[in-house]
């Protein structure tokens, strides 16, 4: 299998948490893993984009129109990396607002500041969230929502309780609104 | 043992399991976390290893370099551009040699993701004459780690380990070694003063010819060991792609996708190539093509009508690889025809603009932010330096930024030049410690007239919060009595989240500054916001909205002060983002013209 995704976001929301989860899955899964993340200059507030690519793969990089899945913490850095999507089988999940632009792509999107905002969910969480969004809305992801937990765990079990509470009610809310 | 690592920590694991116990760096992006992991290593398994940051690159390097001639294994570490602060050293250490084992790993960053410049060290290598390989994952480079010392140690050579920003901060499961000892290498200094202690012409003119020597024989061995086993896998096809490090993980990628006919040679040692032997391999060839980062390396070693590359045009000169610019080059060189398999529409609409920023409540905003309301633009000349605070250049309270130190030479500079402007220079304190000291004491000597503000968080903020002599050793190591050390007074300001008193600070310096002779300097004690030991209890509390009666949108705010949670809403007014807000506060007095920024509540 051979399966690439782009993390996108600011600085600050935890877009390395989820490289770094998502290769723990790899591991667990038995599948080779390659992921690349941005370091130094992404403060708090700049633009932050990750890659994590899982099979068979050399280039810890990914190249335009080659992405299955796209996971965005915040709309515009959504549109802002779109064209790493491929065009047959890219899928987007993403934290925008309702009135957000429309792009011709298979689009998943939840207001999950708005949620943050009416305390939901702790903001600090919002990379987990939007996992369990992925997890609810993604037919072709990789991972199981047992093995994602597992991941958590293993990352970090002192938080990991906290986390995958998030966790489910991303996939929850998702599937409520379905 | 599988293990998920990053390329750096594949590298301080390959660093303990080739039983280095001696490192030495100084911090900068992409390759600040080598030293780090192994410190946590270190830590956690309680080894006995020496493992600390340096104030500079150079004193990193001739640190690890003492303890290799005495005959341990070692390690420095640095980034591209910290290599140039450590060359004097290296130059020289490589045409003396040494005793145990050393590799110095240098980190470039093509494509600029946090360097002033894209640099190749194993150009340097070149230049040093000493061999450099070039890993492509983080698996390659904990197996590099290993044999570079081993390398190291059989040729009494200093090694160079190369990996790029791609590699440093890939992340994948590696297979590394289980044991997690490290036995303490002892040192023990041989006397040989023809050898270390060699003074020119004789004794560096027999080195300079050894060096030489040895150089061939590296060479051999590059053929021997690392080429010559990989050449029985080439399948005879009409065109060779000769690759180094990244280059290869793109260009092997694109060609199996795309199902294109090519031999793939990987050099894993870039330098120093066995030119014949390889050339020798090209006669079966129509066109042989070098896929490298960042420089041509490899392309200036060969020659052939065959040979395709940089130095031909038909491969990028600037930018890192993808596997598009893979298929560009091909295309050039008539393998392929032109193809955009790896090239899609960028979304078309504008987008809002997110340059690097300092973090909210970032001290470093306030200070800039003073410095332009009292030193006025149009009279003044803001030099400046490498770290956080270098992101002032979003509040256009930067005008130059060259290298580590420069702000105060620049400052000295520039008060010769242009007299007539008051010349403000800011400087970290990890970098005034890295190489401020030295043009602060000829500042002082040759009575330079500038105002030198020392922005002091006690920390190496940039590029992860690293430890800086004074954090280590306050008592002994002070920025103020370094200061107080040249014979001129040192003007202290403790930081506080309150924009009219850094103002007012700034304008004791301009007083000061009048009937001043020699440079005007002070030290703001700050702190890093996301420093947890030193900002407890320093960061503020209130939560700021905007009365959107009173924001006239006049761009003040979001143009001088640029704190990344102030954005305008869908009304055209101010607007703060209350999950990105650090409380601190500061916006309240001084920003707004029309005091738009208003105290919500207490956090």
């Amino acid at each position: 299998m051979k399966y690439q995704i782009v993390i996108a976001g600011i600085g600050g929301q935890g877009a390395v948490f989820l490289v770094k989860v998502l290769s723990i899955a790899s591991a667990i899964t038995h599948q080779k893993c390659l992921g690349t993340e941005n370091h130094g200059m992404s403060q708090r507030g700049g633009s932050v984009s990750c890659y994590v690519k899982i099979g068979d793969f050399y280039a810890p990089a990914i190249d335009e129109g080659q992405a299955d899945l796209l996971i965005a913490l915040e709309g515009n850095e959504a549109l802002r990396n779109i064209q790493y999507l491929s065009k047959e089988r890219g899928v987007i999940v993403m934290n925008a607002p309702k009135n957000f632009p429309k792009v011709d792509f298979e689009t998943h999107s939840i207001d999950a500041f708005k949620k943050a905002k009416a305390k939901e969910f702790p903001i600090d969480a919002l990379n987990v969230y939007m996992l369990g969004v992925t997890l609810a809305l993604d037919a072709h992801f990789p991972f199981t929502c047992k093995e994602i937990e597992e991941a958590i765990t293993m990352m970090n079990a002192k938080v990991a309780e906290k986390n995958i509470t998030v966790l489910h009610q991303g996939i929850n809310d998702t599937k409520a609104k379905k | 043992m599988k293990q998920i690592l990053m390329g750096n920590e594949a590298i301080a694991l390959g660093l303990i399991h080739a039983g280095v116990d001696m490192v030495s760096g100084y911090p900068g992006t992409p390759s600040s976390e080598i030293l780090g992991n192994f410190q946590k290593f270190r830590d956690k398994n309680k080894l006995e290893a020496y493992a600390q940051w340096a104030t500079n690159e150079k004193v990193g390097f001739e640190v690890a370099y003492a303890g290799a001639i005495s005959g341990k294994r070692t390690c420095a570490t640095m980034k591209q551009v910290g290599l140039n602060v450590a060359s004097d050293a290296l130059m020289s250490a490589s045409y003396i040699g040494l005793k145990g084992a050393m590799l110095l790993i240098s980190c470039d960053d093509p494509g600029f993701y946090s360097s002033q410049t894209e640099q190749d060290s194993r150009s340097f290598a070149k230049f040093a004459r000493i061999p450099v390989l070039d890993p492509s994952t983080p698996q390659e480079a904990y197996d590099m780690v290993k044999l570079g010392i081993e390398f190291s140690h059989e040729f009494e050579s200093i090694v160079m380990l190369r990996p790029v920003m791609r590699v440093s901060h890939a992340r994948e499961i590696c297979d590394v070694d289980d044991a997690l000892h490290v036995k303490a290498n002892q040192g023990n200094f041989e006397r040989n003063i023809p050898r270390w202690g060699a003074v020119p012409p004789a004794g560096r003119f027999r080195q300079g010819l050894e060096q030489i020597d040895r150089l061939e024989a590296i060479k051999a061995w590059n053929w021997d060991h690392l080429i010559k086993p990989k050449t029985h896998a080439l399948k005879g096809e009409t065109i060779l792609c000769l690759t180094s490090g990244t280059g290869d993980g793109y260009v092997r990628e694109a060609m199996s996708e795309l199902e294109i006919k090519a031999d793939i040679l990987k050099l894993d040692m870039p330098y120093p190539l066995p030119k014949e032997k390889l050339e020798a391999l090209f006669v079966n060839y129509d066109k042989i093509i070098v896929f490298e980062e960042s420089f041509p390396c490899i392309e200036e070693q060969l020659s052939s009508v065959k040979l395709y590359g940089k130095l031909t045009k038909h491969v990028h000169l600037i930018d890192e690889f993808s596997k598009d610019k893979v298929l560009a080059a091909l295309a050039k060189a008539d393998v392929i025809a032109p193809s955009h398999a790896y090239q899609s529409e960028k979304y078309d609409q504008e987008l809002p603009k997110r340059p690097p920023n300092m973090c909210p409540g970032c001290p470093h905003r306030d200070v800039h932010y003073a410095i332009t309301k009292v030193f006025k633009k149009k009279k003044s000349i803001y030099t400046s330096d490498i770290g956080c605070y270098t992101l002032g250049l979003n509040q256009a309270a930067i005008d130059t930024i060259l290298c580590m130190g420069a702000s105060i030479s620049m400052a000295s500079g520039f008060s010769i030049s242009d007299p007539d402007k008051t010349v403000v220079a800011t400087i970290g304190d990890s970098t005034f410690m890295h190489s401020g000291v030295a043009p602060l004491i000829n500042a002082v000597y040759q009575n330079h007239k500038f105002v030198l503000i020392i922005l002091d968080n006690s920390t190496t903020a940039m590029t992860g919060r690293q430890t800086t002599p004074e954090r280590t050793n306050p008592n002994q190591i002070d920025i103020k009595r370094i200061i107080e050390g040249c014979g001129i007074a040192c003007h202290e300001y403790v930081y506080e989240q309150d924009l009219t008193k850094t103002v007012d600070f700034m304008k004791s310096l301009q007083e000061a500054y009048k009937t001043a002779t020699s440079p005007v300097v002070a030290v703001v004690r700050e702190f890093c916001v996301l420093d947890k030991d030193n900002a407890l209890g320093r960061l503020g509390n209130v939560v700021v909205e905007v009365d959107e009666d009173k924001c006239v949108a006049c761009d003040s705010c979001i143009t001088n002060y640029k704190c990344p949670p102030m954005h305008y809403n869908d009304a055209g007014k101010m607007e703060i983002d209350p999950f990105l807000c650090a409380g601190c506060g500061s916006c309240l007095d001084v920003v707004c013209p029309t005091d738009a920024f208003v105290k919500k509540e207490e956090k």
